[in-house]
């Protein structure tokens, strides 16, 4: 009978101590970000996986070889790497985002290092057709930004 | 009580504006607690319409309003219809009693709280009647949970109120005010502790609010007595939850802190002051603890609430005794 009234005791005390804790949350600063104005910091967003992105190589360009080997790794079929005439570089490089699972099957099996999952977290589109990213476009997009010239929006 | 034409007018113009109350006190309170929840999970809560979201519960008003009247199938239809207006009509009549300031009563009723807890018993009545006709197993079991919980948590709720009955010898609100002092210490709460602490873990269970919000437990039953109620119907159950947690705040103030009376100025700002902070106090400890079961839910009740009323009960009444 004491030992119950003691454990109750101690039971009220440990909810007084919960309350405490969320009296000092109510006060304490948000921890989110109103996403349209304030984009989360980027250094946050190195841990996040999102959609793949090509690796340049030093003078920017892809170091794809065109080797199929992501496009057969991928369980879902949603790489499409065309090899250019004469040469080993592709033509193509058509990723679809919206079949993708994110299983970095193709980044472990390509022998050149040229795939890594990119820091997007604010892809956005409209219709599924949008998330069928031209990763080529998207690596040329990012070459010309670093050189300073106007960046062209990537779709 | 004599039923002249004045007291009629006195009884309508005092339900208007008790039905402006319970609208205008679910607005502010679904703001006020969708924006607590917010800061106590560190985020801001609604913060797009309007500046920093006050508009908010308006527009979710707004859609509630033209939502589609969806029925199930095979339910009992008079039912059905009568349990949200049943939810809802009671709960004016409760708010009658009550001393808002001085002079500032809807109806002087000689036995005010027993007008309260006779009434109270009609939310009960909407649950099952809700849960019941709408031929799902969810509102059902939720229905069944409403009434064990609160036929058990009214016994104690009652117990708590009668030990200040006890020392304040009416039953009157206006006079359990009267006999009480401006001061924080002149209060019934520094005499009755046990008595306010009672209350207010049953007020808890007694209103259907976490962490005692069995009949309507989200993660076990969808939404319990009220699954199958869209629209109106809905809003009317929503509506009458707001208003009851507001009554019961207001019987917290008038018994166990001083009604309209307070420091330097006695006057109804009083009254809404404390009744709004033990609102507060219920949403607060919403977002802190979680969910009970519903055998400790009430084993809470049954083996310890309702002996320490029995004791408080008790001894109030022998030390009453003792020094009249």
């Amino acid at each position: 009978m004491l030992r119950a009234l003691w454990d109750n005791v101690k039971g009220i005390y440990s909810l007084l101590v919960g309350m405490s804790i969320t009296w000092g949350f109510l006060f304490s600063p948000r921890k989110t970000v109103h996403y349209p104005r304030q984009v989360v910091d980027s250094e946050i967003l190195k841990s996040y996986r999102g959609p793949l992105e090509l690796i340049p190589d030093q003078a920017g360009a892809t170091k794809c070889i065109s080797c199929q080997m992501c496009v057969r790794a991928c369980p879902d079929n949603c790489l499409k790497v065309v090899k250019s005439e004469g040469g080993k570089n592709p033509k193509t490089w058509i990723y679809d985002f919206s079949l993708c699972c994110l299983c970095a099957a193709c980044v472990e099996s390509c022998p050149a290092g040229a795939i890594r999952f990119s820091h997007k977290v604010y892809l956005v589109t409209k219709t599924r057709e949008e998330l069928k990213l031209d990763l080529l476009a998207d690596l040329k997009a990012r070459k010309s930004a670093i050189l300073g010239n106007v960046p062209k929006k990537s779709s | 009580m004599d039923l002249s034409l004045l007291s009629f007018v006195q009884i309508i113009v005092a339900v208007l504006l008790i039905i402006g109350l319970m609208v205008g006190n679910a607005v502010v309170m679904v703001y006020v607690e969708r924006k607590v929840a917010g800061f106590i999970q560190r985020r801001p809560g609604p913060y797009e319409v309007g500046p920093i979201g006050t508009v908010q519960p308006i527009c979710d008003s707004m859609k509630l309003l033209g939502k589609q009247l969806f029925v199930p199938a095979n339910i009992d239809w008079i039912l059905f219809f009568l349990a949200p207006v049943l939810a809802f009509f009671p709960v004016l009549l409760l708010f009658l009693p009550i001393p808002f300031g001085p002079y500032l009563t809807g109806l002087g009723v000689g036995d005010g709280i027993l007008l309260i807890l006779a009434f109270a018993g009609f939310g009960v009545l909407s649950n099952i009647l809700a849960g019941w006709s709408s031929n799902n197993k969810y509102g059902l079991l939720g229905a069944a949970r409403a009434v064990s919980q609160s036929v058990a948590y009214e016994i104690p709720m009652i117990m708590a109120l009668l030990a200040v009955v006890f020392m304040s010898g009416s039953l009157n609100l206006s006079e359990i005010v009267a006999q009480q002092g401006s001061w924080p210490w002149q209060w019934n709460i520094v005499v009755q502790p046990l008595a306010f602490f009672i209350y207010l873990v049953s007020l808890v269970g007694e209103t259907n609010r976490a962490p005692f919000d069995l009949p309507e437990a989200e993660s076990e039953l969808t939404a319990g007595f009220h699954t199958e109620y869209s629209g109106m119907g809905f809003a009317l159950f929503f509506l009458s939850e707001y208003a009851n947690m507001l009554l019961v705040s207001f019987v917290c103030a008038t018994f166990f802190l001083g009604g309209y009376k307070g420091p330097f100025l006695d006057g109804f700002w009083w009254t809404f002051a404390k009744a709004y902070a033990v609102m507060f106090f219920i949403v607060w400890i919403r977002w802190t603890f979680p969910r009970v079961r519903f055998d400790q839910l009430l084993n809470i009740n049954w083996k310890w609430l309702l002996p320490l009323s029995i004791i408080n009960l008790w001894l109030t009444a022998i030390i009453m005794k003792i020094i009249s």
